[in-house]
C-alpha cells in the first residue's frame, strides 16, 4: 500500500521523451516528486518510427526519473499522440427494465457499451469514451443517475479511436523494458487535466499542446470533452521551414527559432538582422529578423487557420468557449504566438501551463511538461474511483473506457 | 560591328500578355521542377504531370496531373515509353485543360523511362495544338543506364524534335563529370536539375523584368522557330568589378554552348542582359561586344536588357539561338562522336569540337554550410536532391533497417482480456508507411501492370491509391507533393491536409520570397 499512492507519467514526444513521477496525498492533492527527460529520438510527429532508438530514449529517462524521485518505476501512465487519432460524440441509450425500480451502476455500463457500438475502421481501437452527459427519459444535465427513477436512460459520449497497431506500438516500445502500462491516455486530455480547472472546463475552453511534431486540441463546454483530434504539425515543421527558407542546417535553425524568432510582423526596423554565431563565437552569416519572422508566422498562421476550420467543421464549439483558449507545449513559448492566436480565433488567449501542483517547480512551469504532469493527475483521479470496483470490471467487459470516470472526478 | 537590325521594344509592352507554364514530366520532369521552385520562378505557373502518385505526392508543383490513372495504376510506366504513350492519352482531357491559355509551355523531362519518353511527345504535341510556343528541356540518359534506356530516349527525342518548337538537350554524362563515381549519379541528377533550372528560369524572366529594352515573345518565336535546327543556349551570371566579362564567359562555357563556337554558324542570336539598377551602359558594350567576337558578322542579334531589383549587383546573360543544322554538316564534316550536346537524331549533327574539358553548367549549388556546422548532419525536409543527395544515397540502409518487424515477439500479455485490447502484443509492429524514395531508374522493376487497351478515358473520379487525400472531383487532380527526400518528417506519415501537403514549407506553399 505505501507505493500505492505513486503515479508515472510518460509522454514520448517528438522532441523530448519525459516520465514524471508524482505522489498522491491522502488529502487529495498532487506532489511531483521527480522528472527524467531525455532528448527524444526515433520519433517524429508523436509515432515512433525508430523503434529500438526511442526504446532506448525511454529507458534513459526512465532512469533519470527514478534516480531523481528514488522510486522504482514498475508501471506508467503513457500519452498517446498521432494524426491517425480521432474522435466523435455518439449517444447511448437504453430501456430500463420493467422489473427494475431504478437505474443502477450496470445500466451505466449497459448505456456505455451501446454509445460503443458503433464502427470505427476495423484497424482501429476505441482508446477512450468520455462521457458527456446523461439523460433520464429525455431529461438533461443529470450528473449521477444511479439511484434516480426512470424508463429510459440516455448518454452521450466523447469516442476517441486510433489505429491499433500505431498505439500498440508505443506501449510495446515501454513494455521492451519490463515496465507495465496501466493505460494509455490521448495526450490533449492528460494536458488539460492540469492546464484547465474545472470553472474553465465549465465555462468552456480550448486547449492546445503545440509539441514538436504534433498540435493536440481538446474542447471542453459545460465540463464535457466535446472535441480533440491531433494535427501532424508542430515545432519541427517551424524549424524545418526557417531550415529550408534560411538555407541553415536543422540545429541551427531550431536554436534561431527558440532565440530569437517570433511570429510577430512589423515590429523589426527595417534591415534589421541576426547574427549568427558558431559554435566558436565567430561570427557568421546575417538573417534578416523580419524574413525570420515572416516564415514563422505564416507556419503558425497556417495551423491556426487549420484548427479553426477542423473545429468550425463540428457545431461550432468556438462560440461556446468563455474561458477563452490555453496554449501550451512546447511552442507556447514562441514570441508573440498568444497575439496571433487571438487574432486568427478572435478569443482570449492564454499561455498556460500545470497548475494546482506541487513539487519540483522547474517542471511546473515548463509547458513541455503539461502532458506528462496530466497524466499524473489522471492516474490520481482512476485510483481514486478505484475502490467503487468500476475499473477492474471495465477492464473486463471494454477496451480502455477509463476516460469516463474523469467526468467524476474534475 | 554589332548591327542591331531590329527595332526593339521600349519599356514593357502591356498587350503582350504572356502566360507561361512550366511542365514537368516523369520523374525527372518533377524533381527538375522541385528545383525551379526552390530557385524561385515568378512568372510562371507549374504543373507536375506523371504517372507515378508517389513521385506527383512529392512534387511541390501547385498543380499536378496524374496520366493514366487506369492504365498504370498510379504506380510509373516501369520504363515502358508505350504505357507512358498510352497514360498521356488516357489523360488527354486533363493534359488540355492544364494547357489551356498558355502562351508559352516549357516542357521538363528525362529521357528514357516510360512516362516521360512516352508523354512529353503527345504532351508537346497538345501545348501546340492550344497555340502555345513549346520549348522542351531534356535529358539523356546516363550511358550505364544501358542501351535499352538509350535508344527509348533517342526515339522520344526525334518525337520531341517533331512536335516542339524547340528542343534543349542535355547530356546527363556530361553533366556530371566533375563528380566522384560513387556519389555519381544523384549528384548528376542534381547538377542536371540546376542546369535545366536555370535555362527555363533565364527564358521566363525574359518576360517578366520590366525592359529597358524588351525582349519580346516574338523575337523568341523567331530566335527559336526554326526546325530542323539544333538549339543553342547559354546562360551566366557573374558579381564583381569583372561581372560583365565573367557572366559571358560563363554563358559561353554553358554545355549546350561549345564555349561560344556554336554561335559562330547561327543566324540570330538572341541575347539578355539582366543587371541591378547600379548596371552600366558600359559593361552592356563591354559584353555586347565581347559576346560580338564569336557570332558571325551577318547574324541578326536581338538584344534585350532588363534591370531587377533582386540581382543585386549580380549580372546575367542569357543567350538564345539555333543553328541550321544542314549548313553546319556541309561546311565541316566530322567523324561521328557522340556530341556532348544530344541533338534530335534525324538531324544527326556532328559535333565539331573535341570533347575535352567541356565544364557542366553549374552555378555552384547553393553552399549549405555543412562544413561550419559538422555537428548537424539533418537535412532540412523537401531538400533540393543538391543539397540531400548524401542523405539519399545513405537512405536505403535505414530503410530496410526500420522496415524488419524489429520488435520481438514478446508474448501477449495474459490478463488483458478482449480482442481490442490495445495492450496485447499479438500483432506486429506496424511498418511505418512506406517512406518516399528516391527512384533509382536502372534498378526499378516493372510494376505489376496489365495494359488495358488503349481507350482514351477520363479518368475515374475513385481514387486511386489509398493514402491519397481526397481532392475535389475536379476531372484534373490536384495531387500533393512528396519531396524526393523528406528529411525531418522522413518515415513519417506526410502531413496532408486538403489536398495539401504540410510537410512543405508555408511560405513555398503560398509562393512567397524569402530572402
Ligand atoms: N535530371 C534528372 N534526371 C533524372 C532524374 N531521375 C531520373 N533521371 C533521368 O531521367 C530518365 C527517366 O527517368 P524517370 O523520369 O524517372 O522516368 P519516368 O519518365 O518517370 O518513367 P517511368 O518511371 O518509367 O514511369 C532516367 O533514365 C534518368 O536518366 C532526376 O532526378 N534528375
Ligand atoms: N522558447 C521556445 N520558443 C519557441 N519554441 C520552443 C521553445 N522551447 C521549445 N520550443 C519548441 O517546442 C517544441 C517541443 O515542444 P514539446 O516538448 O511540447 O514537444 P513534444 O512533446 O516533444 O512533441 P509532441 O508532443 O509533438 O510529440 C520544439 O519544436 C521546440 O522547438
Ligand atoms: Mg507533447
Ligand atoms: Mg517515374
Amino acid at each position: 500500500m505505501a507505493r500505492a499512492n505513486i503515479f508515472v507519467g510518460l509522454e514520448i514526444g517528438t522532441s523530448k521523451i519525459c516520465a514524471v513521477v508524482g505522489e498522491s496525498r491522502t488529502d487529495g492533492s498532487l506532489r511531483i516528486l521527480g522528472v527524467g527527460q531525455v532528448p527524444s529520438r526515433g520519433v517524429r510527429k508523436g509515432e515512433i518510427v525508430d523503434f529500438e532508438t526511442a526504446t532506448q530514449c525511454v529507458k534513459d529517462a526512465i532512469a533519470e526519473a527514478e534516480d531523481k524521485s528514488d522510486v522504482t518505476v514498475g508501471s506508467v501512465f503513457l500519452a498517446i499522440t498521432g494524426s491517425h487519432i480521432s474522435s466523435f460524440n455518439n449517444r447511448g441509450s437504453v430501456m430500463i427494465p420493467e422489473d427494475q425500480e431504478e437505474i443502477e451502476d450496470s445500466d451505466l455500463d449497459n448505456v456505455r457499451a451501446a454509445a460503443a457500438e458503433v464502427s470505427i475502421p476495423s484497424q482501429n481501437a476505441f482508446i477512450h469514451s468520455i462521457l458527456q452527459h446523461y439523460y433520464v427519459d429525455g431529461q438533461e444535465g443529470v450528473l449521477n443517475p444511479v439511484g434516480m427513477l426512470g424508463r429510459k436512460l440516455d448518454a452521450d459520449f466523447h469516442i476517441v479511436h486510433g489505429i491499433r497497431t500505431r498505439i500498440q506500438n508505443a506501449i510495446r516500445c515501454v513494455k521492451e523494458l519490463d515496465v507495465e502500462v496501466e493505460d494509455a491516455v490521448f495526450s490533449p486530455l492528460a494536458s488539460a487535466q492540469v492546464v484547465l480547472d474545472h470553472h474553465q472546463k465549465n465555462l468552456g475552453a480550448l486547449l492546445i499542446d503545440i509539441g514538436g511534431g504534433t498540435t493536440d486540441y481538446i474542447v471542453y463546454v459545460d465540463g464535457a470533452v466535446k472535441q480533440s483530434g491531433t494535427l501532424a504539425l508542430g515545432g519541427d515543421h517551424i524549424t524545418n521551414d526557417i531550415s529550408m527558407g534560411l538555407r541553415l542546417p536543422i540545429a541551427r535553425a531550431e536554436k534561431l527559432k527558440v532565440e530569437e524568432g517570433s511570429v510577430i510582423l512589423g515590429n523589426c526596423l527595417p534591415g534589421e538582422t541576426v547574427v549568427l554565431q558558431d559554435e566558436s563565437g565567430f561570427v557568421g552569416k546575417e538573417v534578416e529578423r523580419e524574413t525570420l519572422n515572416t516564415i514563422i508566422h505564416m507556419r503558425v498562421r497556417e495551423t491556426f487557420d487549420l484548427l479553426k476550420r477542423k473545429l468550425q467543421q463540428q457545431d461550432n464549439y468556438l462560440d461556446y468557449l468563455g474561458a477563452g483558449i490555453f496554449i501550451t507545449g512546447g511552442c507556447s513559448l514562441l514570441k508573440g504566438i498568444d497575439h496571433l492566436a487571438g487574432e486568427v480565433f478572435e478569443l482570449p488567449v492564454h499561455i498556460a501551463r500545470a497548475q494546482s501542483m506541487a513539487g519540483v517547480k522547474s517542471a511546473i512551469e515548463n509547458p513541455q511538461l503539461a502532458a506528462a504532469i496530466g497524466l499524473i493527475k489522471y492516474a490520481q483521479a482512476i485510483h481514486m474511483d478505484k475502490p467503487r470496483g468500476w475499473i477492474s470490471r471495465l477492464k473486463q467487459k471494454l477496451p480502455r473506457f477509463l476516460g469516463l470516470l474523469l467526468f467524476f472526478i474534475s | 560591328m554589332i548591327d542591331i537590325n531590329r527595332s526593339l521594344h521600349l519599356g514593357h509592352n502591356p498587350a503582350e500578355n504572356i502566360t507561361i507554364k512550366i511542365v514537368g514530366i516523369g520523374g525527372a520532369g518533377s524533381n527538375a521542377l522541385d528545383r525551379i521552385v526552390l530557385d524561385g520562378v515568378e512568372n510562371a505557373d507549374l504543373v507536375a504531370m506523371n504517372t507515378d502518385v508517389q513521385a506527383l505526392t512529392g512534387s511541390v508543383a501547385a498543380e499536378k496531373v496524374q496520366l493514366g490513372r487506369e492504365v498504370t495504376r498510379g504506380l510509373g510506366a516501369g520504363g515502358d515509353p508505350e504505357l507512358g504513350v498510352a497514360a498521356a492519352e488516357e489523360s488527354l482531357e486533363a493534359i488540355r485543360t492544364s494547357l489551356e491559355h498558355a502562351s508559352m509551355v516549357f516542357v521538363c523531362v528525362g529521357l528514357g523511362g516510360g512516362t516521360g519518353s512516352g508523354a512529353a511527345p503527345l504532351i508537346a504535341g497538345l501545348a501546340k495544338e492550344q497555340g502555345a510556343l513549346v520549348v522542351v528541356f531534356a535529358t539523356m540518359p546516363f550511358g550505364f543506364e544501358g542501351k535499352r534506356r538509350r535508344r527509348q530516349a533517342d526515339e522520344a527525342l526525334e518525337a520531341l524534335a517533331r512536335e516542339a518548337d524547340a528542343v534543349i538537350c542535355f547530356e546527363n554524362d556530361k553533366m556530371g563529370d566533375a563528380i566522384s563515381p560513387k556519389a555519381g549519379i544523384h549528384q548528376a541528377f542534381a547538377s542536371a536539375d540546376l542546369t535545366i533550372s536555370q535555362s527555363v528560369r533565364a527564358i521566363a524572366s525574359l518576360f517578366k523584368r520590366p525592359g529597358l529594352i524588351h525582349i519580346g515573345f516574338d523575337d523568341l518565336r523567331v530566335a527559336l522557330q526554326n526546325h530542323g535546327a539544333q538549339c543553342v543556349f547559354g546562360f551566366g551570371e557573374a558579381e564583381g568589378d569583372n561581372r560583365a566579362n565573367e557572366a559571358l564567359t560563363r554563358a559561353l562555357k554553358s554545355s549546350l554552348m561549345d564555349r561560344g563556337r556554336m554561335l559562330g554558324d547561327a543566324q540570330s542570336v538572341l541575347v539578355n542582359i539582366c543587371g541591378g539598377p547600379e548596371m552600366t551602359l558600359n559593361e552592356v558594350q563591354i559584353l555586347m561586344e565581347e559576346l560580338g567576337k564569336h557570332i558571325s558578322d551577318d547574324a541578326q542579334i536581338r538584344f534585350g536588357s532588363s534591370v531587377d531589383r533582386a540581382m543585386g549587383n549580380r549580372m546575367s546573360v542569357t543567350i538564345i539561338s539555333s543553328v541550321a543544322v544542314e549548313v553546319e554538316q556541309v561546311a565541316k564534316p566530322q567523324p561521328a562522336v557522340i556530341p556532348p550536346v544530344a541533338l534530335p537524331p534525324r538531324i544527326s549533327r556532328v559535333q565539331p569540337k573535341p570533347v575535352a574539358k567541356r565544364q557542366p553548367v553549374v552555378v555552384e549549388p547553393e553552399p549549405v554550410e555543412t562544413d561550419e556546422d559538422v555537428e548537424e548532419m539533418e537535412q532540412p525536409a523537401v531538400a533540393s536532391p543538391a543539397e540531400s543527395f548524401v542523405e539519399a544515397v545513405a537512405e536505403p540502409m535505414e530503410e530496410a533497417h526500420f522496415a524488419e518487424p524489429s520488435a520481438p515477439d514478446s508474448p501477449a500479455s495474459e490478463d488483458e482480456a478482449g480482442d481490442d485490447s490495445l495492450f496485447g502484443l499479438d500483432e506486429p509492429k506496424p511498418a511505418a508507411k512506406a517512406p518516399a524514395q528516391v527512384e533509382k531508374p536502372a534498378a526499378r522493376p516493372r510494376p505489376p501492370v496489365t495494359r488495358p487497351p488503349r481507350i482514351i478515358t477520363q479518368p475515374s473520379p475513385v481514387a486511386a491509391f489509398s493514402a491519397a487525400p481526397k481532392s475535389s472531383q475536379e476531372k484534373q487532380e490536384t495531387l500533393q507533393f512528396e519531396p524526393v527526400t523528406r528529411g525531418r518528417f522522413e518515415k513519417s506519415e506526410p502531413t496532408i491536409v486538403d489536398g495539401q501537403d504540410l510537410d512543405v514549407p508555408t511560405f513555398l506553399r503560398r509562393n512567397v520570397r524569402v530572402k
